[in-house]
């Protein structure tokens, strides 16, 4: 699908650029874009977009593999009260100069992690103990879960703050999250620079069903493992340069650390998330 | 490594100058092309080389339609430039004529591309893999 869209998104380009060859000839007028998207113009609700590149976000997994990211899309649709942003449904119940609060449903962001896993046989425990046979080591099965909350953005010449509560409504984990970002852009004409920090508060309940171990799932290989409440913390830089009105390339590097509960899990491997991404981004305007 | 290429020669466009000619006969040229505007920079303020090569000399003037004259005009030059300081909200042209109502020989659009948004919520963090865009 992400190829199709890719493809998509060339024979599109592609025929933008015939039509302005075939214009430029005859005309003492051949500007070579339309003037539309100038200040005066209404901001769509769409905002689609998608980004072609390389980039890889390490897996924290014992026996897992890193996430290779080649096509990114972004695909949101903002309306007066409601709006869909890249899988998140949100109803907006307030808005003015100061904020703008809304609730929102997303899926749970720990499950990505646990499509990328291998099962191995193994002869040696994950403290360095020779165990009796080869046993199965088998990183336990995770689901997605839908979160329910609060959002609450606001932003000035200080940057952008934002801060949620969701708490899970699918009966996955049955705990809850509270997440607080601040980020800060300056803009030099084309030149864009972007860090931000963040952390995420992620109860028992949570941490425990994504990080634990049930008494179920464990063997001689994989002790059971109980995970208590922790605090993630991140932090992200972006790069991007405006090539024209479509599109830019940008440099995204990005830093997590699990908390203490999740570190220690004995199905993580990696207590640090890091990742990048390099590439071109085509936004339609 | 194709689509790489292709991604490539297809943004060619996005030289940060753009040029606008009728054969070979008049070339206008005007850098930058592009001004972006924020939150921060609610207007596009800045200075535009406009640059013109024609092969033959002759009478020309560029202007913009942002004003009703012509900025400056030439006469028995087949080339030229001057600088136009602009505070602008939005797209505009800089063309050449051989003055009056003569026909315009060339045109480029200078394009200002708004990056920010009224709507706060086009701002929000999501999980979404790297979003960068």
């Amino acid at each position: 699908m992400k190829i199709c869209l890719a493809r998509a998104l060339l024979i599109y380009q592609s025929l933008q650029l015939g039509v302005a060859a075939a214009e430029t000839p005859d005309a003492a007028t051949a500007s070579a874009t339309a003037s539309a998207g100038g200040a005066a113009a209404t901001e769509s609700r769409w905002r689609l977009g998608a980004a072609f590149g390389y980039g890889l976000r390490s897996n924290p997994l014992l026996q897992s593999d890193d996430i290779p990211i080649v096509v990114d899309l972004d695909i949101a649709w903002f309306g007066e009260r409601f709006f869909f942003d890249n899988g998140d449904l949100g109803l907006t119940f307030l808005d003015n100069a100061q904020a703008t609060a809304s609730v929102v449903a997303r899926v749970n962001s720990d499950r990505v992690f646990f499509s990328l896993t291998d099962t191995k046989f193994v002869s040696v425990g994950l403290t360095g103990e020779m165990l009796a046979a080869d046993t199965e080591l088998t990183v336990p099965d995770r689901d997605y879960a839908v979160e329910m909350g609060v959002e609450l953005l606001t932003d000035g010449r200080w940057g952008f703050l934002q801060a949620s509560a969701h708490h899970d409504v699918s009966g996955t984990h049955e705990g809850y999250e509270i997440d607080v970002s601040y980020g800060f852009g300056w803009r030099n004409q084309r030149w864009y620079i972007e860090p931000s920090v963040g952390f995420a508060y992620k109860s028992e309940d949570l941490n425990d069903y994504y990080w634990g171990v049930r008494d179920s799932e464990s063997n001689a290989a994989l002790p059971a493992y109980v995970a208590g409440s922790g605090v993630n913390y991140r932090g992200r830089l972006l790069i991007s340069y405006q090539l024209n009105r479509n599109w830019s390339f940008s440099l995204a590097a990005d830093y997590e650390r699990l908390n203490d509960d999740a570190a220690a899990s004995p199905i993580v491997e990696e207590r640090e998330v890091l990742g990048y991404f390099a590439g071109f981004g085509y936004r339609f305007r | 490594m194709r689509p790489v290429t292709a991604i490539l020669l297809l943004m060619l466009p996005a030289l940060s100058c753009s040029e606008d000619s009728i054969g070979q006969a008049m070339r206008l040229t005007v850098r930058p092309v592009l001004c972006i505007v924020d939150e921060r920079s609610r207007a596009c303020d800045m200075s535009f080389l406009v640059v013109w090569q024609s092969e033959e000399s002759g009478y020309y003037c560029v202007g913009n339609d942002l004003e009703s004259e012509p900025l400056r005009c030439w006469t028995e030059q087949h080339s030229g430039e001057l600088t136009d300081r602009r505070n602008v909200l939005a797209d505009f042209e800089y063309w050449i004529n051989r003055g009056g109502d003569a026909p315009k020989l060339a045109v480029v659009t200078v394009e200002v591309l708004r990056m920010d948004s009224d709507d706060r919520r086009r701002r929000r963090r999501t999980r979404h893999v790297w979003d960068i865009l």
